[in-house]
């Protein structure tokens, strides 16, 4: 039963407050309100610390807010009864590919979500062929993932998310660890997933570029959400970013020194294409 | 610290249907004081190397000598020159276990005997290069950090050692923007004769620190030289499987639409600072 009126993920006054070991606190996330609706795909950005992991974690009930909401497709996560149903909705993939695999194949790996969801064979038969035929891997069903290259490793983790059918996967810097070739696979493989399979992606990121590849930009600064909206308006704001910590990608750096200098251009340059279209 | 990799030879599982070349005949002169980046994509053979160099692994064949003693052998004077060689490696926060930031840091000194104040001094100092200065800083527990954080205490408790020779095995993955420039700017600021070694897939970072970069590929060197000539050599990168860095492929664009404009500029600022040279050039002919 999907409620298609309703917003995928909807936060209320959300705040998050770690204990320390000195009997003091840490204050991660406060008064977060966020609403994504289904099918967006958003980046999450901020300096170390401003609480993105934080926030993901709440999105699938790893973590409980210390005050305020959180619904997941209607279900609010602090209702132990919801918790099961949450966690199938919403998956999540980590930064290094080596702490997520756990079995001996590629394709065991991929299975191991959906028998634990306590499938029929077939039906996990059926899923694992799907989710490596969506990220390409097919062909490395029974290799050792060990033996696969970075950018392999994060294709298993997300096909393993993706076995269990969530309607959302949370990437938590997925990219961070690869090589160039690897970075461009996984990026490409999530934007499939975005506007092929209606997957709903959060995508946290220290890379000005791949944010530039979505569609909504968070900026997080101290636990709260500072600045929201589509990339092209995000990235005007250079002064802004550089104040927060964060960086304009290089491309939209180059044109905000150029207008500088006085130099007429458009704004939402953001890539190297549209920077030398806009020249030329 | 002179470095001398001789016909660097490292074969894994040498004898086993697992055998794999990782290196095949490397060599390489690094003197001290210099700063240089190693590029190469994923099973380039890069950390292989860097292990070499800290006399973590033991050639197949041939040979790496520090100031002209084997980096591996189990002498005094091979461990006294393996002490002044600090290496980072890709997941520093898997080398964290002390109960406070502090201690964390102060860990490496005080092996090395030093005394408290000279202990206190270099954490004071390690933690404001990588810009965890703030005083409660200290006292936490490096487990209950972010993940950005645990990285960046990791690499204070490299650089607190003040080695000769400081090898960074992807330093900025996982830092924010501003840290990436904090600790990149910090380095270069570093004083005396350091020697700086670093490993990144990241060219629009390293070509703000390092003056030469070496090019693996199938664990063989293709390419050694000026970083500005060979980050901009947009052929020679993309067969290494890297991505030329964002300023040269904007200029090499223009380039080609007839701008006239050297590719060679590696940085955001160099790069706009020669776009609106040739600009008014172009607005002044026209």
């Amino acid at each position: 039963m999907i409620d298609l009126a309703r917003p995928f993920i909807q936060i209320r006054g959300l705040s998050h407050i770690y204990p320390l070991m000195d009997g003091g606190q840490a204050v991660a996330l406060q008064g977060v309100d966020l609403t994504v609706e289904r099918g967006e795909f958003v980046a999450l950005v901020g300096p170390n610390g401003s609480g993105k992991s934080t926030l993901a974690q709440h999105i699938n009930g790893l973590l409980l807010p210390t005050a305020g909401q959180v619904w997941v497709d209607g279900l609010l996560t602090s209702d132990p009864r919801h918790l099961w149903k949450v966690r199938q909705r919403v998956g999540m993939v980590f930064q290094n590919p080596e702490n997520q695999l756990v079995a001996s194949t590629v394709e065991e790996d991929v299975a191991f979500g959906p028998e634990n969801q306590a499938l029929p064979p077939k039906e996990i038969r059926r899923r694992v062929d799907e989710a490596l035929e969506i990220v390409g891997l097919q062909d490395y069903r029974i290799q050792p993932p060990q033996m696969l290259s970075g950018g392999q490793k994060q294709l298993v983790a997300i096909a393993g998310a993706l076995a269990t059918r969530p309607a959302c996967i949370l990437f938590d810097e997925p990219t961070s660890m690869l090589d160039p070739p690897g970075r461009r696979r996984v990026l490409e493989t999530i934007r499939r997933l975005n506007a092929e399979e209606s997957l709903t992606v959060i995508l946290i990121t220290q890379s000005m570029d791949e944010a530039v590849a979505t569609e909504r930009v968070l900026v997080m600064h101290e636990g709260r959400i500072v600045m929201d909206g589509p990339p092209e308006e995000i990235f005007e704001e250079g002064k802004r970013l550089w104040a927060l910590g964060l960086d304009l990608p290089p491309a939209a750096e180059i044109a905000h020194r150029l207008r500088e200098q006085g130099i007429k251009l458009p704004t939402g340059l953001l890539t190297v294409e549209t920077l030398a279209r806009a020249l030329c | 610290m002179l470095i001398r990799v001789e016909n660097l030879v490292h074969t894994y599982s040498s004898g086993t249907p697992l055998e794999r070349a990782a290196l095949r005949g490397v060599s390489l002169e690094i003197r001290a004081g210099e700063r240089v980046g190693i590029l190469g994509p994923t099973g380039s053979g890069k950390s292989t190397l860097v292990q070499h160099l800290v006399g973590l692994l033991k050639p197949t064949t041939g040979r790496v000598l520090l100031d002209g003693v084997a980096a591996h052998a189990r002498t005094t004077e091979a461990r006294a020159r393996r002490r002044q060689m600090g290496l980072a490696f890709q997941y520093p926060e898997a080398q964290i276990f002390e109960q406070t930031v502090f201690r964390e840091v102060a860990f490496g000194p005080h092996n090395l005997g030093l005394g408290e104040a000279e202990i206190a001094a270099r954490v004071r100092w390690a933690l404001e290069v990588v810009g965890l200065a703030q005083a409660a800083m200290e006292e936490r527990s490096p487990f209950t950090l972010s993940g950005g954080e645990m990285r960046r205490v990791a690499l204070a408790s490299i650089l607190s050692l003040q080695p000769e020779v400081l090898i960074l095995d992807e330093p900025t993955a996982g830092l924010d923007p501003q840290g990436r420039r904090e600790l990149l700017a910090r380095i270069q600021d570093w004083q005396g004769s350091l020697t700086l070694i670093i490993v990144s897939h990241n060219l629009d970072e390293l070509a703000r620190v390092v003056e030469r970069a070496v090019v693996l590929k199938e664990g063989e060197v293709v390419s050694d030289g000026p970083a500005r000539r060979i980050l901009s050599d947009g052929p020679l990168l993309r067969a290494a499987g890297l991505d030329v860095p964002q300023p040269v492929a904007l200029l090499q664009t223009l380039r080609e639409a007839g701008w006239p404009v050297r590719t060679d500029r590696l940085l955001p600022e160099e790069a706009a600072a020669e776009i609106a040279q040739a600009h008014r050039l172009l607005e002044g002919g026209a």
